[in-house]
């Protein structure tokens, strides 16, 4: 079993598993600190800077990022020195700047109090990400550790660094998942349903075809990441016919086969 | 294309990690650039995803994802040049050439090929001899103290007749 190490927030003692992300610590227990590139099943990335946190003992004193600060016995911080409000009002103005249209940023800067910025809006043309990304990196990470798709990544450097397939073209790896959309906290990337086919409209337009269910006729996941990941569920029953439907089709069938499967029973026991 | 080069590159680096980095510097020195073609094959072969090698090449300036011309001039930006004309200088290789100055690619990098392949001119940020600026750099070869009037007597170096 991992050991329990008491860790403190703000001069309040938490628990906390010997080597977690303090982050982790924090969310569990609705200390508020801000974060945009966390995301517990991904490994810490510590991009964006704001989960900053003053390292009072237990670590390196200072300021550090809490995503990538590792719990141990007696770990101090405080998460909201007049020192940290003011790195992180600077890092919201930053996002302002950088991602102009995204709603998201603005709320979130918002509620720490920053409403305007004093650096040059970047609104780019023709950008497929629609002026709201912040370069979090979630999902290049989530389509490389936990989809194995390897899709999408960071083209270029500084502040010309982009998000897209390779040579900007569509690509024939990705599985169509959306799990880029799910995870993307600004809500930056534009994905569309049209009828049998899934287009990736911020990822070069890259196109996959849906599977349609064999019962409603809906269609309901791609071709692709069913053939990967869809085997992982035809079930203990192996039942070929859930194969082919959409979930609520499948939950139907499922539990019609069961209540069968009961009355079945039902009858034998009554004989 | 013929793969065999890339085989024997790929033969060189048995470190299971590490080794993209030295891979994709042997291809550029042997082909000057890297093609696309050339990066599929290298992700196929070592299993890293064709989008995190895509990335690294466009991360590094040193990497050409271009076809480039026979000779290499690069113009040093640098403080010491840039102060010392440096901005004229490069205006007037690009029209000694006849290349343009939008042609920067979709990945963002600076590198202008002539029509014939024979030249290509990037910008560079310091060579390292500042006080001979302003300095351009003609595939390994420094000119420092360069003139706008020179430039023609340099290039007829290399093969460049006015047309």
């Amino acid at each position: 079993m991992s050991d329990k190490v008491n860790v403190y927030i703000n001069s309040k003692r938490y628990q906390a598993i010997k080597g977690e992300p303090l982050l982790n610590v924090a969310r569990r227990n609705r200390v508020d600190i801000p974060a945009l590139c966390y995301e517990e099943s991904l490994k810490p990335y510590g991009a964006c800077r704001l989960c900053l946190v003053d390292v009072k003992e237990g670590a390196k004193k200072g300021l550090t990022t809490s995503c990538t600060l590792a719990c141990s016995e007696g770990l101090s911080v405080a998460t909201n020195t007049d020192e940290i409000k003011r790195h992180r009002k600077v890092l919201f103005e930053l996002y302002l700047s950088q991602a102009p249209n995204s709603e998201k940023i603005k709320d979130m800067a918002a509620r720490y109090g920053v409403f305007s910025t004093r650096f040059e809006l970047k609104h780019q043309e023709n950008d497929k990400l629609n002026s709201k990304c912040v370069l979090c990196g979630l999902c290049v990470r989530t389509c490389n550790e936990i989809m194995g798709a390897g899709v999408i990544n960071f083209i270029g450097r500084g502040h010309n660094t982009k998000i897209n397939t390779p040579y900007f073209e569509s690509s024939d790896v990705c599985l169509g998942c959306r799990a880029c959309l799910e995870v993307c906290p600004t809500k930056a990337i534009t994905i569309e349903d049209r009828s049998n086919i899934r287009i990736m409209a911020s990822w070069s337009y890259t196109e996959v075809e849906l599977k349609k269910c064999t019962v409603c006729g809906k269609y309901y996941a791609p071709e692709k990441l069913d053939a990967k990941v869809g085997s992982l569920f035809y079930y203990r029953d192996k039942d070929a016919k859930l194969k082919n439907m959409c979930p609520e089709c499948r939950k139907k069938y499922a539990a019609k086969k069961h209540t069968l499967i009961m009355e079945g029973e039902a009858e034998k026991y009554a004989k | 294309m013929d793969k065999r080069y890339i085989d024997e590159i790929l033969s060189k680096y048995n470190e299971p990690s590490g080794k993209l980095l030295g891979i994709l510097e042997d291809i550029q020195e042997k082909e000057k650039y890297l093609s696309k073609e050339a990066l599929k094959y290298v992700s196929e072969k070592i299993g890293v995803s064709f989008s995190q090698i895509y990335s690294i090449a466009t991360f590094y300036s040193f990497f050409n994802l271009q076809p480039v011309g026979e000779h290499i001039i690069s113009v040093c930006m640098g403080t010491a040049c840039h102060v010392r004309g440096a901005v004229e200088i490069l205006k007037n290789v690009e029209y000694l050439l006849g290349v343009g100055v939008d042609e920067s690619t979709e990945d963002g990098k600076f590198f202008l090929t002539t029509e014939d392949k024979h030249f290509s001119v990037n910008t560079a940020r310091c060579f390292g001899c500042c006080s001979m600026a302003p300095v351009i750099r003609i595939d390994d070869k420094i000119y420092g103290y360069v003139k706008i009037k020179d430039l023609p007597k340099i290039l007829k170096e290399y093969g460049w007749d006015k047309k």
